[in-house]
């Protein structure tokens, strides 16, 4: 065997949240198995039963202050979806406004401080160096636009959504206060700017991935169907239809967010907490699907806005459509972020946006309701039970994360057979788990609501006996 | 100086939080502050000696707990960044399950069976080891995250905020005549009056200031997720009977009613701070 040594390179970073990876090996000692998987529960689901309707949408985006914008939208829809009431336009704008800040506080994250490191050094840079700081010490131009986009995002969230993190504006009826027309003012003109940065940003993304392009091609490549919100079409994130497509791309099913549900299924395996979810027409073994930014791609034709829609075109005519190789997440999700800041000028540039029918009265009642919307990495789910008198019954969220563990599992199985035969594992195996696993930008804290502790790969043999821990 | 950011069990909304803090984040990283070691950011294994550790999260597992001493072991200086980490936050909520019993009685009654027990309680970091300096907050704003920071990476104590967030809010308080509470999707709220005043639970009369009191001047109660404030700690911890009082006094509602519908919730009070603690005792260093 190799030295453990060589494969000990730093597999629990760069990923939000942590995971585990489990590799089973067959008598001689070639891979049988392998997953990607986490450990704990948090609780969330169970705690929050019996928690009153009106304190739900800001405990629960405490399951994750990554994409916490997120939750808070899906949980105010959903629970809008019991009670019977539509909001106003006025509402919906700014909803939207606030979810797009969500995207591009994520993305510009995962973009300058979690991927751009793979890209901008060489694989053999001193892994004290392969960070996004020490790009910005190499590079302060690079760290001055990291920080430009996630300020913007940050003024975003924090002059609609109150905070910046953890958002208290949204609730149930519309948003709690207006915009008013000076904050208008000042965040058209941060999006423009934004706008701009992003542009250089989506250049030089594009540029390093295309250096990269013929490595990364070779990691992985899973004809799976996809899913993801359509309006017209075209690429959308509050609200519209869920789209799912077949491998080859044609239209497989096209449904409302309240039926949700009967078209994906959750899946328990004893070895994770995090339960998968899947086609339930097809199964989880047929029934792979995939969401997240190449998804919202693949499903549609076009972006509603001009230069992401640019983009778009270009990544279709290159990688085809629907594309299929993994490692494209990080090239998509350039495109949301392009997305993302068009869209948060052109809803800023519409003066109506500041009217004050922020807020309808809501009629609390019993009953189900679900509620869908893409987080950035992917579309997430909402289902909640009420009781008549306002309390939560019972809960099912399914997060992107769930979705796409079955194609990352297949990514670690793949990686593990390549690179361990007959019990000889060679050097690269961490590194590889690492990227795709990094690709998918997976948030097990959502996923599972939980903890863990880090990125460990286990080998165990056919019995369950653990034979090696790398780590 | 040398950094260590680690995450123990919560939701990385406090480090999502540090990274908000635009320019000043900037100015912080081009000083003498090297983060060495953060599993979100950096790709080092080996948790190495460094001069600050700043902690998020509470600990949930055994790893978490092996993790926090031997982080403590390995610092000069740590600073327990969030309610997580100082008190546990809304993970020890999860601490519920194993009163299940308790709750059921006094509380709402479970529907469903068959919960899982869970085997550990979510605890905050002081409960292992010693703390240097708590910053409470789900999460802390970035401009108190960089200023306190400022001030310990000077070797300075950052400023302590020891009054309520009323301080900070500028609504006005007055002694209203009012029949009954109001859930905060009841009714639109005045922008200018105290939101106890206008029959809304807000915490704010018994929560740490120095978060600007962003959620009651959007009109949105304060949920308490500073904590308790020093003298709520210390002299009395009764918060029910405290906001009892507060509520009665600035509503005019009776004492006697009042409670009665505070008991409806337990979890009003304790959002955040539903966790058991052992050794919460450096007020002076509670930020
Ligand atoms: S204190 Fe709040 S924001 Fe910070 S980690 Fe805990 S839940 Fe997240
Ligand atoms: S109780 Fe709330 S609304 Fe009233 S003054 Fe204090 S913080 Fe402001
Ligand atoms: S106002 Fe209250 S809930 Fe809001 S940030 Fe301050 S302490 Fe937290």
């Amino acid at each position: 065997m190799t030295s453990q040594r060589e494969i000990t390179i730093s597999p629990t970073t760069r990923i939000e949240g942590h995971g585990k990876v489990t590799i089973i090996l067959d008598e001689a000692g070639n891979v049988s198995d392998a997953y990607f998987y986490a450990t704990e529960i948090r609780g969330f689901d169970y705690f929050l039963r019996g928690m009153e309707a009106d304190r739900l949408p800001f405990i629960i985006s405490r399951i994750c202050g990554v994409c916490s914008t997120a939750h808070v939208l899906a949980s105010v829809k959903a629970i809008e979806n019991i009670y019977g009431t539509e909001i106003t336009e006025t509402a919906k704008k700014l909803r939207e406004v606030l979810l797009m800040g969500q995207i591009i506080s994520n993305h510009s994250l995962v973009f300058f401080f979690l991927i751009l490191p793979d890209f901008w050094f060489s694989k053999e840079e001193d892994p004290s160096k392969r960070n996004a700081f020490q790009i910005m010490r190499e590079n302060p131009e690079i760290g001055r636009k990291a920080i430009a986009l996630r300020s913007f995002a940050t003024k975003i969230l924090d002059t609609i959504g109150k905070r910046e993190v953890h958002i208290v504006s949204a609730i149930p009826g519309g948003l709690i206060s207006p915009l008013k027309e000076k904050e208008r003012e000042e965040l058209l003109k941060a999006a423009k700017e934004a706008c701009a940065i992003t542009q250089e940003a989506v250049s030089l993304g594009k540029e390093l991935f295309e250096k990269n392009w013929e490595e990364f091609r070779k990691a992985g490549d899973y004809k799976t169907h996809y899913m993801a919100l359509t309006e017209d079409d075209a690429t959308e994130f509050y609200e519209g239809k869920i789209r799912i497509i077949n491998p080859e791309g044609a239209v497989y099913s096209e449904f409302t967010a309240q039926d949700y549900m009967k078209h994906i299924e959750e899946k328990r395996y004893e070895w994770t907490y995090a339960k998968f979810a899947c086609l339930k027409t097809l199964g989880c073994q047929k029934g792979i699907v995939q969401v997240g930014p190449t998804a919202r791609i693949n499903v549609n034709r076009k972006a509603k806005t001009e230069f992401a829609n640019k983009e778009l075109e270009e990544f279709k005519r290159k990688f085809g459509s629907p594309a299929h190789a993994t490692l494209l997440f990080d090239y998509a999700r350039l495109i949301d972020l392009l997305y993302a800041c068009e869209r948060t000028r052109e809803l800023l540039e519409d003066e109506n946006i500041t009217r004050t029918d922020t807020r309808v009265k809501v009629k609390p009642k019993g009953g189900i309701g679900t509620s869908v919307v893409e987080a950035p990495r992917g579309t997430l789910a909402h289902e909640y039970t009420l009781t008549r008198n306002g309390r939560l019954k019972s809960i099912k969220l399914i997060i992107p994360t769930q979705v796409n563990s079955a194609a990352i599992n297949l990514n670690v199985k793949d990686a593990a057979t390549e690179f361990i035969q007959k019990g000889e594992i060679k050097t690269g195996l961490l590194n590889r788990i690492e990227m795709v696993v990094r690709a998918y930008d997976p948030c097990i804290k959502c996923a599972t609501r939980n903890v863990t502790d880090g990125l460990k790969v286990e080998i165990r043999n056919q019995e369950g006996k653990l034979l090696k821990i790398l780590s | 100086m040398k950094v260590n950011i680690v995450s123990l069990t919560c939701c990385a909304g406090c480090v999502s939080s540090f990274l908000n803090a635009g320019d000043a984040l900037l100015e912080i990283l081009s000083q003498d502050f090297d983060i060495v070691y953060s599993p979100t950011f950096v790709d080092l294994k080996e948790v190495p000696q460094v001069d600050l550790a700043i902690v998020e999260g509470g600990v949930r597992t055994e790893a978490d707990e092996k993790l926090i001493r031997e982080v403590r072991a390995k610092s000069r200086v740590l600073v327990a960044l969030g309610i997580c980490a100082t008190h546990g936050g809304v993970t020890s909520l999860g601490n519920i399950i194993s009163v299940k019993k308790l709750l059921e009685k006094e509380y709402f009654v479970l529907e469903t069976s068959k919960l899982p027990e869970l085997e550990d309680l979510m605890y905050p970091i002081c409960n292992f080891v010693d703390v240097d300096y708590y910053i409470p907050g789900c999460p802390p704003m970035p401009f108190l995250i960089v200023h306190s920071l400022k001030s310990i990476v000077s070797g300075k104590t950052p400023i302590r905020h020891q009054s309520v967030v009323c301080t900070e809010c500028n609504r006005k308080i007055i002694a209203a005549k009012l029949d009954r509470l109001y859930g905060i999707y009841d009714k639109e709220a005045d922008p200018n009056l105290c939101l106890v005043s206008q029959g809304f639970v807000c915490l704010g009369s018994l929560t740490r200031e120095g978060c600007g009191a962003p959620c009651p001047r959007a009109g949105f109660t304060c949920f308490g997720c500073r904590g308790p404030t020093d003298s709520l700690l210390y002299r009395s911890r009764d918060l029910y009977s405290f906001l009892v009082k507060v509520i009665s006094k600035r509503t005019s509602i009776p004492e006697e009613e009042v409670k009665k519908e505070l008991y409806r919730n337990p979890f009003i009070f304790h959002t955040f701070i539903f966790s058991k603690f052992e050794r919460f005792k450096a007020r002076e260093r509670i930020i």
